[in-house]
């Protein structure tokens, strides 16, 4: 039990961290409530046909947003690494006799707290706004997205500690950011995008969860599009926390 | 069960080696290094930055793998055991390793909880820490708004706090103003006299000579020399006179002559008009040459007595000042592995 109490100390240690900063989680928040506000009304007004039908724009956008939100929340983590790194705090951490997955795990439950609890207010917001609910579906979709969190925020944390610099660790975040999320329809489906541009979209595993995120927001649990987004993220995850925690284990500031 | 060695041996290393990659070029850090600690006593670990000082500190700690060689620290195997290592170790680096966006209490509580204790008994250790290293002011305050000192008070609690047999400082005193530096140095000295065994680092001559029961000088990955510093400087140096006489320059080899031929006098040289004598017992030596002086009738300019330094001895082994050894071309931070490195 020494593992699941010292992943609750970490996770206890990262969520304090974190309320300190409350400026972060307002800003957390004030980015997809843009996108509902300034985004979507912009979107209804060019939607129509088979891809995007016009009363249903909400339900398209909206899982597309919470995915954003959950690549937000995950991707932090490195940042907060580096400059744990630099002042000795994990070093000091690595000569107790602590679980490295352990340390890995206390950031990754933060985060994911940090996407679900701004995400349930802005999807009740998105309900005022029209957003229909099928609670189920919805269930299972935060779930979908505490792992895409999950698999975000370990990668994030490993490529700090390989990384090391602040300067490198942002050229490559949003380096991949871009390609990663325009590749993953989050604010347009593929589908309404040329072949290649839907090939290229298989190629990317955050493809895979957005596609399941919106069949599940819709409602409709047992499509494959479901299955397939499942097995993907958790594979994605499980090995991030792989990642993760060998990247820990050779820390060196 | 796993494999222990029993004390008396606080720590043992035995052909240590680390190399690592900078740009395409293996750099040995350390090079089959041999130490053996005793329970109980201030440890210096003296050497140029660079010498691989902390690459050895991070070895016995289990933060780096070794290449090759053996090590046990506390009757833990270093190599095939750290886990044992690390419930038997306190270890302070020169990072510090203080959370700046948690209270010092925090901190301590936390630390404490990771070595097992119990949420009471963590507060209870914590509370005990607050007490002895004087943090109860701002102990509920986050540990980035506090100052040098007193961050550096933290850290050694943090280092100590579950009680470790064996505890490491890296470089402890770098940035710390002189008050804070002698309130470290009497920390240090009252956890030796509790038994606790402490293995320190330095590039402070000063440091290694007055806070070291013992303490072994490394250059290059190796140690070079190893005894209680009154040994070491009494090995490569003892005392010197120096005497500037009032005579022609001429008549110095002379007078040289009869001096070397004193009891006491080890050996002598000229120098700038001067006689220098390596001498065994300072006091009575500069008295015995003050009289054999008076006795020729040769009136003295002036006279004076330098004890012997560690710098002397490094000096000695490696031919150059550990003043100005710092990093050698060819070594580049070899202490601080990049990435690479570290993955590879």
């Amino acid at each position: 039990m020494t593992f699941a109490l010292q992943s609750g100390l970490f996770f206890r240690r990262k969520l304090l961290e974190t309320l300190r900063q409350p400026v972060w989680i307002i800003t957390g928040l004030a980015t997809p409530l843009l996108y509902l506000a300034l985004f979507e009304p912009l979107l209804r007004s060019v939607a129509g046909g088979s891809g995007l039908p016009a009363g249903r724009v909400l339900d398209v956008f909206v899982p597309g947003i919470l995915t954003l939100m959950a690549f937000g929340a995950g991707m932090g983590a490195g940042w907060v690494v580096i400059w744990e790194l630099d002042s000795g705090v994990i070093e000091r951490l690595r000569v107790t006799p602590a679980s490295r997955f352990a340390l890995l795990l206390g950031t990754v439950l933060r985060d994911v707290s940090m996407f679900v609890v701004p995400g349930i207010v802005v999807t009740g917001i998105a309900i005022g706004f029209g957003f229909t609910a099928h609670w189920a579906g919805l269930a299972l979709m935060f779930g979908l997205l505490a792992l895409f969190t999950a698999a975000c925020s370990a990668t994030s944390s490993a490529l700090g500690i390989r990384l090391r610099q602040i300067g490198s660790l942002a050229a490559v975040v949003t380096g991949v950011q871009l390609p990663l999320t325009l590749l993953a329809g989050i604010l347009l489906p593929l589908s309404l995008g040329p072949d290649w541009l839907r090939v290229l979209g298989l190629l990317n595993p955050m493809y895979y969860t957005v596609e399941a995120a919106r069949d599940l927001a819709a409602g409709t649990i047992t499509t494959t599009a479901v299955g397939t987004g499942f097995i993907v993220t958790a594979a994605a995850a499980a090995l991030a926390q792989w990642w993760g925690t060998r990247s820990y284990q050779r820390a060196m500031a | 069960m796993p494999v222990t060695e029993s004390p008396p041996v606080a720590i043992r290393a035995h052909g240590l080696r680390k190399s690592f990659r900078v740009k395409d070029q293996a750099v040995e850090a350390v090079s089959g290094l041999d130490l053996t600690v005793a329970p109980g006593q201030i440890f210096g670990f003296l050497g140029p930055n660079g010498a691989g000082k902390t690459t050895t500190l991070r070895i016995l700690t289990t933060l780096l793998p070794a290449d090759a060689g053996e090590a046990f620290v506390a009757g833990a195997d270093v190599i095939h055991y750290p886990q044992q290592v690390r419930r038997r170790i306190g270890y302070v680096g020169q990072l510090g390793g203080a959370d700046g966006s948690a209270t010092g209490l925090e901190n301590l509580v936390l630390q404490a909880r990771l070595y097992g204790l119990t949420a009471a008994q963590a507060h209870s250790r914590a509370a005990e820490l607050i007490e002895l290293f004087d943090l109860g002011p701002f102990a509920s305050r986050t540990a980035r708004t506090y100052s040098g000192g007193q961050r550096r008070r933290l850290e050694v609690a943090l280092g100590i706090l579950h009680r470790p047999q064996v505890l490491f400082l890296d470089e402890p005193t770098t940035g710390l103003d002189p008050q804070n530096r002698a309130n470290l140095w009497e920390q240090v000295r009252q956890l030796r006299d509790g038994g606790t065994t402490v293995f320190l680092t330095t590039h402070y001559l000063d440091e290694a000579d007055q806070l070291s029961d013992r303490l072994a000088i490394i250059d290059r990955g190796r140690v070079i020399a190893e005894g209680t510093p009154a040994q070491l400087k009494q090995r490569y140096s003892g005392d010197t006179i120096t005497v500037t006489p009032v005579t022609s320059p001429d008549d110095l080899p002379a007078l040289e002559h009869d001096l070397a031929a004193m009891p006491l006098i080890r050996s002598t040289r000229i120098q700038d008009g001067s006689i220098r004598l390596a001498v065994t017992d300072s006091t009575r030596s500069m008295a015995a040459v003050f009289a054999a002086l008076a006795e020729k009738g040769i009136a003295v300019r002036a006279a004076s007595l330098a004890q012997p330094s560690l710098d002397d001895v490094f000096l000695h082994e490696t031919g150059r000042s550990l003043r100005d050894a710092g990093t050698p071309a060819g070594r580049p931070a070899a202490e601080q592995p990049t990435a690479e490195e570290v993955a590879a």
